[in-house]
């Protein structure tokens, strides 16, 4: 039995790059080159419009997708900021963990990455995932998330949302 | 850019928070730009909706 869901379910990676190049034509997608094997997406998005920041972003298949294990961040397909970094706009911010934002940013969470710790962009609460609790949804889903969230942030940074209301279970 | 401009774009972003918060009609389109869906009708370009639900 193969082990990467891409060779095991081709019918799954097949909908997942249609989607993709439905939606997002400008992403390309590759392969991790550090022996895992997972398929990431990468390109550019610009959530709030001609002013706003251009992102580039990291779109990395976990090896159990589509599935997710309980409580787990994010779902299947982690959300990785390559441009601007999280960690280089967090370091700038206070940490308060009392008021939700023990990494500095509302709605993220650390994880390894090659050699380092990132910080990763949380996209659906598991409990909205579409078919169910323990599966996941697409990467062109997850980066609407994350385009959701981009919007959240640049509005938080800018003062325009309160703390309060980028806390979790407003958006 | 004029104060008229700068107010109208503030109160579009505002707007766009609130029906992100509220799971309004709002879709993403291929650039990455988050639109409310009836602006995006308009477009030949396909714009996925943004799923209800709320980030973790």
């Amino acid at each position: 039995m193969a082990f990467y869901w891409y060779e095991s379910d081709p019918e799954l990676y097949k909908a997942e790059v249609a989607a993709m190049r439905k939606f997002f034509p400008s992403f390309k997608i590759n392969q991790l080159q550090d022996g895992s094997g997972r398929l990431y997406w990468r390109g550019k998005v610009q959530p709030t419009g001609p002013n706003g920041m251009v992102w580039d972003l990291m779109l990395i298949y976990k090896n159990n997708h589509p599935y997710t294990a309980d409580g787990e961040y994010g779902g299947s397909i982690q959300i990785l900021p390559v441009s601007p970094r999280l960690k280089d706009i967090a370091r700038n911010l206070p940490i308060r963990p009392e008021a939700g934002l023990g990494l500095g940013l509302p709605h993220i969470y650390r994880s390894n990455f090659g050699r380092n710790e990132e910080y990763f962009i949380c996209t659906a609460d598991p409990k909205y995932f579409k078919a169910g609790q323990n599966r996941s949804t697409s990467a062109a889903s997850a980066l609407s998330w994350a385009c959701k969230w981009i919007v959240l942030c640049e509005m938080w940074l800018n003062g325009e949302i309160s703390d309060d209301v980028a806390l979790e279970g407003n958006y | 850019m004029d104060e008229n401009d700068n107010n109208a774009i503030a109160q579009r972003r505002r707007a766009l928070a609130e029906a992100l918060r509220t799971n309004g009609e709002v879709v993403v389109t291929p650039t990455g730009e988050v639109e409310f869906k009836d602006e995006a009708e308009n477009s030949d370009t396909p714009a996925i909706s943004v799923p209800e639900g709320k980030l973790a």
